[in-house]
């Protein structure tokens, strides 16, 4: 377990050497701008647009900061061989492969909870009331970040950065739309159809249970059994994701 | 300058000094058991075999240079000692256990060729993680890592981030963070790589202190000037195989290959005859100096000197280098040693 930490904070450090405070920075410049710009526009509904167009951005821009430093987290390691010194050192490759998710994770929970901390202080500053309930929904999207975390990782222990990248953009794209794809299968006019898409369907991430996003705007809070449940999913599906990813990278050999 | 003979020591004993190697001398601390790895070009799918058949086992205390030309096969050894890689055939064994088994490493210190380490680290913190992933507690650590630094000559440069670092100073690290778990075993691909001659008479000075305190050594290197005063075994692996192993001492000619006697006032008659009875002769000045093959003719010549009234200032008998004995075997004039240990 003291390798996986060791990684993780690593990986947490490098990502933060990245300069990524700048993208959280430019976040809150941004949704500065755009809660003066959208205000007016909105007839009187600018506290929802503004608390939308924040909960939105923010787990979009963490979905892509997930992907774009994940999909080379691997490769770069590979390709200059400071794996090398690594794996020389009494750790497993599970155990590395756990603490790259895991820092990138905690990197990208971290950057959502600060975008989230900025969406609250831009709305309570420019409308005078705090939306807590957005803590719901910043919950679900961190359990997504996870997930996406896992695939990233998952694709980029057997492929190419580029092709990651490509591959998890895909899945997550498709995993917004999984019970579209189910749908459409029965619709089909055959029944092998029908049975590879609810393959397909089951083997997809179900984002959806993730995003509570739209209803908080509206004043919905998340329900305790649907964090629970999320919860509970999220986490079964990234283990199951890691445990495959282990099991290829263990298989890997470094030329 | 230690001598391979000073340093060399039976099998089986325990150097003085040695870090709790007592409690296993039998076990050898590295085995490698007709070893084998192919690989397949991912293209035409053509298998080209790296390591072919490599049987060694290093004695406890003792530094082992790996020897070879580029493309030998020397790294795919290392990495298949260290887990990097898989074999195809045969067994590794690091002090009794198997690679895969992340216990093999907790006593093994390891410097990549070429090393590159995360270059938005200082050395300082490069080190922390290092000492993190073997399990040293951090107070302990933090105290290894300053000194370590301090010994190769980086304190200045603990903070400096690794981006900024020349190669001699990565090599540097490198050494550092292999030694950070005080190994028992050593395994250093080309560590005189990239460092000047003060670095490399560092390196050298730190792998003989190592060895006193009774970690083995093993280092892949094609610089043989700088191997053959420190090791105390040599392999020298050629496509694969590994085709000759043993002492430096018995590997090189135990016979004189040539004498050279050196001279003042050498007469041209002298020279005609020197060079009629085929011996070399080089002149500088008024000193000259003759080259003979044959320790037999060495008395006919030296008679032949002082019959003609010349000075001879010195008689030295000249043996064969690792460098000249490496540059034979390659090229398949000397006897192969059948790639065992």
């Amino acid at each position: 377990m003291r390798g996986v930490v060791a990684i993780a904070q690593n990986t947490v450090r490098e990502v933060i050497r990245q300069r990524v405070v700048l993208v959280l920075a430019l976040f809150g410049v941004g949704l500065v701008a755009a809660s003066q710009v959208l205000s007016p526009l909105a007839l009187g509904e600018g506290r929802k647009v503004v608390t939308d167009f924040g909960l939105a951005g923010s787990s979009l821009l963490a979905t892509l900061l997930v992907v774009v430093l994940g999909s080379s987290l691997l490769h770069k390691e590979l390709e200059r061989r400071t794996i090398y010194a690594v794996m020389a050192k009494p750790i497993r490759r599970g155990e590395f492969l756990l603490g790259k998710f895991c820092g990138l994770w905690i990197t990208a929970a971290a950057l959502v909870a600060g975008m989230f901390a900025i969406v609250l202080g831009v709305v309570t500053v420019a409308y005078g009331e705090t939306p807590w309930i957005v803590a719901g929904a910043m919950t679900l999207t961190v359990l997504e970040l996870g997930v996406i975390t896992a695939i990233v990782v998952f694709y980029s222990s057997f492929t190419t950065p580029a092709l990651t990248a490509f591959f998890t953009a895909a899945t997550v794209v498709a995993g917004n739309f999984a019970d579209d794809l189910l749908y459409f299968g029965t619709q089909g006019a055959s029944l092998w159809l029908a049975r590879v898409t609810e393959g397909v369907y089951w083997i997809l991430p179900h984002l959806t249970v993730f995003n509570a996003r739209g209803s908080v705007v509206h004043g919905i809070a998340v329900a305790p059994e649907r964090l629970a449940f999320a919860a509970a999913y999220g986490l079964l599906y990234l283990l199951a994701l890691l445990i495959v990813a282990g099991a290829i990278f263990e298989r890997r050999e470094f030329r | 300058m230690s001598t391979n003979q000073d340093t060399a020591h039976r099998p089986g004993l325990t150097p003085p000094g040695a870090r709790g190697i007592h409690a296993v001398p039998t076990i050898p601390i590295l085995s490698l058991e007709g070893l084998r790895k192919t690989y397949r070009d991912p293209m035409t799918l053509r298998p080209f075999t790296a390591v072919d058949g490599v049987t060694l086992e290093l004695e406890r205390g003792e530094i082992f240079g790996l020897l070879g030309p580029n493309g030998a096969g020397k790294t795919t050894t290392i990495k298949l000692l260290l887990g990097l890689a898989r074999p195809t055939a045969g067994r590794v064994l690091l002090d009794g256990r198997e690679p895969h088994d992340p216990a093999s490493r907790s006593r093994l210190g390891y410097l990549p060729e070429n090393p590159c380490f995360y270059d938005h680290l200082t050395p300082l913190e490069y080190l922390d993680l290092t000492g993190a992933l073997f399990g040293i507690p951090s107070v302990i650590r933090r105290r290894r890592a300053v000194d370590l630094l301090e010994r190769l000559g980086l304190s200045g440069h603990a903070r400096k981030a690794l981006r900024k670092f020349s190669k001699g100073m990565t090599q540097r690290v490198g050494l550092a963070q292999a030694l950070m778990n005080e190994p028992r075993l050593l395994v250093l691909d080309e560590p005189m790589s990239g460092l000047d001659p003060v670095g490399r008479s560092e390196v050298k000075a730190l792998l003989r202190e190592q060895r006193a305190a009774g970690a083995t050594i093993l280092m892949s290197s094609h610089v043989l000037a700088e191997t053959e005063p420190i090791c105390n075994r040599v392999g020298i692996m050629k496509l694969g195989r590994l085709v000759e192993v043993g002492a430096v001492s018995a590997l090189l000619q135990s016979g004189v290959r040539e004498w050279e006697v050196a001279v003042e006032r050498l007469s041209d008659t002298i020279v005609t005859l020197l060079l009629a009875a085929g011996h070399d002769v080089e002149r500088v000045g008024s000193r000259s100096v003759i080259r003979v093959r044959d320790g037999e003719a060495l008395q006919g010549v030296l008679g032949q000197l002082v019959q003609g009234g010349v000075h001879v200032h010195s008689v030295e008998p000249r043996r064969e280098t690792l460098e000249e004995h490496f540059v034979r075997v390659l090229d398949g004039r000397a006897g192969a040693g059948g790639g065992r240990s």
